[in-house]
């Protein structure tokens, strides 16, 4: 069956590079999952991809064939929008089989096809409404059924879940799990929301100017993130991050300090660092625990207990301020003096260049 | 105070409605009923007789039933140049809301220019000689269909920019090719200004009396504005014959009023599209 193969896409828009040189390889049924901030061209690829924008350089694989000249309706994928785009004068049943009749589809198969859509998505009551006589999440279902009905190689979703309410962007994420799995289909899902990344990934394409950032599987880009940008986008709240120069190395402990943190010790394995270069300490605010003698010291400053956890803004000596969120209920008060450690194997150091310095 | 001055206003407005809108049709029906004589008097006199409907023979007959031909006439003319004037300004309104092309500036230069310099008639009937054009139903109903386009054009143009580029992109993907997504999907979905276009047009080129005048010479080309001219010279004017005639033919744009006049109402209170 089908994978897909991006070799060095390129996308201009006259003089200006949008996607520089994307490289990727996605395997049939996986679901892969666009990730990065605003404007850095994760919507451009997915629709590269579509062929509703022209390719400028490289190609793109989709099966056995190279489909950069190929009409969106050959390459057989399908896509759902973000802002469903269904045909509003149009009833449901002919929305999801408008494709089917353009392809000349008999009338019974095009019937069998859409009822069947329509079980899987459970909207059979919903058939003869029209969009505007329906919910956001039946809108979406119907517009999930219209992709579903043309059987593509490829679903691609475009932020699908950005238009609906909190609790329902739960419940439609779970149902979207539940259709890969039922479908055993290839997906590729494009988001800025990380924890929908995380959690409906098998592999996360994470994306920053056009440039692929990194690629690997959810718990990969956690714990080992490659660079400073991956690092802070991926784990939410956002890691903390400080200046600091390498002191001491000993076997595979580094010891790091600067005007925040004074001799942190962190896990990595011999000739990765040499003393004095200046490096980028990365801690994430749920690997911070209280210790007296903690190496990384600061005035607290907003407290929130959840009641689970203890939600801490720590200012350091610098100004700058760094957050904590510690297990259990911690009855911390503003202003008093706190001191936190970090296990070595979970504090990260990243180069001057913001790349990662490699743990293996 | 307030209660006072508005009632007075409107009291004020409606009278000045009637005296612009009434008082004329008014009047017309009540020549349509008189005889001859009575009608030369051109005053609001209640009408002697019933002669409303020998004047309806009357004017239906003369010159060899020209009436008839005339409706015909008229009627293919409209029928033909909306049916041109919706789909071509749709199609041109579609791609120029759509594509950006450093064309753009110069299509929308000429669209401007068409509406707002007045045609040169001499030169135009030329043209229409050199086509073979000059004198037939077809040259006509192409001349309408050329006067009209721009203002058609600038109508569609704006109300194709509401409709979400996604929906031609989701057509496209479920297989649309370009003519399946304008028929299929942006049409439709146009109806509104489509059936606003539909009457404001056919009214307008239902009583267009200067450019048949000019373009259709001939009998056999009458349109409902021309017959007017059946029963005024320059030395004796059938009043009553004349009035019944105006009442003709102020029946098929009525009728095109009261058949869509719902549809503008339903389409202005229907709401942005939304997909």
């Amino acid at each position: 069956m089908a994978g897909l193969e991006l070799k060095q896409l390129r996308k201009s828009y006259g003089k200006v590079e949008v996607i520089k040189g994307v490289d990727l390889s996605i395997e049939h049924g996986e679901f892969v999952v666009f990730v990065g901030p605003s404007g850095c061209g994760k919507s451009t690829l997915l629709r590269m991809i579509a062929g509703l924008e022209d390719i400028t350089g490289g190609e793109l694989v989709i099966g056995d064939r190279v489909v950069n000249a190929v009409e969106p309706r050959d390459r057989g994928i399908a896509m759902v929008f973000q802002s469903y785009a269904l045909y509003p004068h149009m009833t449901v049943y002919d929305n999801v089989g408008f494709g089917l009749k353009l392809a000349r589809t008999p009338k019974d198969v095009r019937d069998q096809k859409i009822r069947e859509a329509a079980r899987i998505l459970q909207m059979e009551h919903l058939l003869d409404r029209k969009p505007s006589q329906l919910s956001g999440g039946q809108r979406q279902r119907v517009a999930i059924g219209r992709a579903i009905v043309r059987q593509p190689e490829v679903f691609l979703f475009d932020e699908p879940l950005s238009n609906l309410d909190a609790a329902l962007r739960v419940d439609m994420r779970m149902e979207i799990s539940k259709l890969h799995n039922d479908l055993d289909a290839t997906m590729i899902y494009v988001t800025h929301d990380q924890v929908e990344a995380m959690t409906l990934a098998d592999k996360i394409v994470v994306l920053d100017g056009g440039v692929v950032q990194q690629v690997g599987s959810p718990i990969d880009l956690y714990k080992h993130p490659a660079n400073l940008f991956v690092a802070g986008f991926i784990g939410s709240p956002k890691m903390n991050f400080v200046e600091v120069n390498a002191d001491k190395v000993s076997g595979d402990t580094v010891n790091v300090s600067g005007p925040d943190v004074v001799g942190v010790p962190v896990a990595l394995p011999a000739g990765k660092v040499r003393p004095g270069d200046k490096l980028t300490l990365g801690v994430r605010p749920h690997d911070l625990v209280v210790a007296p003698s903690g190496a990384i010291v600061g005035r607290v400053g907003l407290v929130e207990r959840l009641g689970n956890e203890t939600i801490v803004n720590l200012e350091l000596p610098s100004g700058a301020s760094w957050l904590a969120v510690l297990d259990g209920d911690q009855a911390l008060k503003r202003g008093e003096s706190l001191a936190l450690d970090v296990d070595p194997a979970r504090a990260l150091l990243f180069d001057a260049n913001g790349l990662a310095v490699a743990a293996a | 105070m307030k209660k006072r001055t508005s009632i007075l206003g409107g009291a004020a407005a409606i009278a000045a409605t009637f005296v612009v809108f009434v008082i004329p049709f008014i009047f017309i029906i009540l020549m349509a009923f008189k005889d001859r004589q009575q009608s030369a008097l051109r005053d609001f006199s209640w009408p002697t007789g019933f002669h409303f409907w020998e004047n309806v023979v009357e004017v239906v007959k003369t010159r060899n039933w020209m009436m008839i031909t005339a409706f015909i006439n008229s009627s293919i003319i409209t029928v033909v140049s909306v049916t041109l004037l919706v789909i071509f300004a749709a199609m041109v309104g579609y791609v120029l809301a759509r594509r950006k092309t450093r064309w753009n500036g110069l299509i929308e230069f000429l669209i401007l220019a068409g509406l707002m310099v007045p045609p040169a008639v001499v030169p135009t009937i030329w043209l229409l000689q050199g086509l073979k054009l000059f004198g037939t139903l077809h040259g006509m109903i192409l001349i309408e269909v050329a006067y009209n386009l721009p203002f058609s054009i600038i109508l569609y143009r704006a109300f194709v920019a509401t409709i979400p580029r996604d929906l031609d992109e989701a057509a496209i993907i479920d297989g649309a090719r370009p003519l399946d997504v304008f028929f299929r999907v942006v049409l439709p979905l146009l109806w509104p200004v489509t059936v606003t276009n539909i009457v404001v047009q056919s009214v307008g080129i239902f009583n267009d009396f200067t450019n048949p005048l000019y373009y259709l010479p001939g009998n056999a080309n009458a349109t409902v504005q021309l017959t007017l001219y059946n029963f005024q010279s320059q030395f004796s004017t059938a009043y009553n014959l004349l009035f019944t005639n105006i009442l003709l033919i102020t029946i098929p744009p009525l009728l095109v009023f009261m058949f869509f006049n719902r549809q503008i109402v339903a389409g202005m209170t229907a709401g942005a599209v939304k997909g």
